[in-house]
């Protein structure tokens, strides 16, 4: 469930102020956990979290590693529910046009 | 100060060959022989999903495990025209009353045996309200970015 996973991973705070701060394009570790209250290694794995969700991605940009916030997983949260409401519809299209046809031949 | 961002409405629509208040009554009073059992937020599959019908009336999912999930709360019902309710599950996909985002189904006869259905879930910003509302004790203002980029994508 990505709708769940991308919300889920975004309720913890500081793994949002970590999510804030690649709004404005990409940084690397050292840059995100600057001024945060969280060591290296916990803004890397509030990262890892966030890139398990889909929300966040990353690249090589030299010799460091950079972190960008990954479009395709905003499309997720909208998308989950789409296909939850698509599901359902059809389901329900089925069931009122078989229990129809039913009470005409009756 | 709360940040109100709107977020594009999801819509639906599709045609049923079927009768108006026929395709309102299976959606309303037959959901369980329709709804998908995995389309539930218990711990186990929904075994019953029932609408009680009239206004306050609630939408609540009986699970396998025998939890009772309220899914939200009638605020509309004008059989066998339209219904309007509220969707209280929050941005952590969990039941909860106050950040009820709000879905509109409307059962239109097109002829003695079509009906065109419309679904409307709208108001996501409820979500972002109560996020943002968090965010603001928190550390200041996170989540409604998060709504900018999201509509901005749902958008393009």
């Amino acid at each position: 469930m990505a709708y769940g996973n991308a919300l889920a991973a975004l309720a913890d705070p500081t793994r949002r102020v970590v999510f804030e701060r690649l709004r404005n394009g990409p940084r690397a570790v050292g840059e995100i956990a600057r001024g945060l209250p969280v060591s290296r290694p916990a803004v890397s794995q509030h990262l890892k979290v966030l890139k398990e969700a889909g929300l966040v991605t990353d690249r090589p940009d030299g010799t460091r590693r950079v972190y960008f916030i990954d479009p395709n997983g905003l499309a997720a949260l909208r998308t989950w529910l789409d296909r939850f409401w698509d599901q359902a519809l059809e389901a329900f299209k089925a069931e009122a046009e078989r229990s129809e046809e039913g009470k005409q031949s009756r | 100060m709360t940040k109100t961002i709107s977020i594009a409405p999801l819509s639906k629509t599709l045609t049923v060959k079927a009768a108006q208040a026929h395709a309102f009554d299976v959606f309303t009073n037959g959901m369980d022989r329709w709804w998908p059992p995995g389309h539930g937020i218990g711990a186990t599959p929904v075994k019953h999903s029932i609408i009680e019908p009239r206004r306050g009336g609630r939408w609540y999912t009986v699970h396998e495990d025998g939890a009772e999930i309220v899914v939200g709360h009638m605020k509309v019902w004008d059989a066998p025209h339209r219904i309007v309710f509220s969707w209280e599950i929050n941005a952590q996909w969990k039941p909860d009353q106050s950040v009820a985002s709000e879905v509109e189904i409307r059962f239109i006869a097109e002829g003695p045996k079509t009906t065109r259905v419309e679904l409307e879930h709208r108001n996501f910003e409820a979500l972002g309200q109560e996020g943002g509302e968090k965010m603001r004790k928190d550390v200041g203002g996170g989540w409604p970015t998060l709504l900018e980029l999201f509509k901005k994508e749902a958008e393009r």
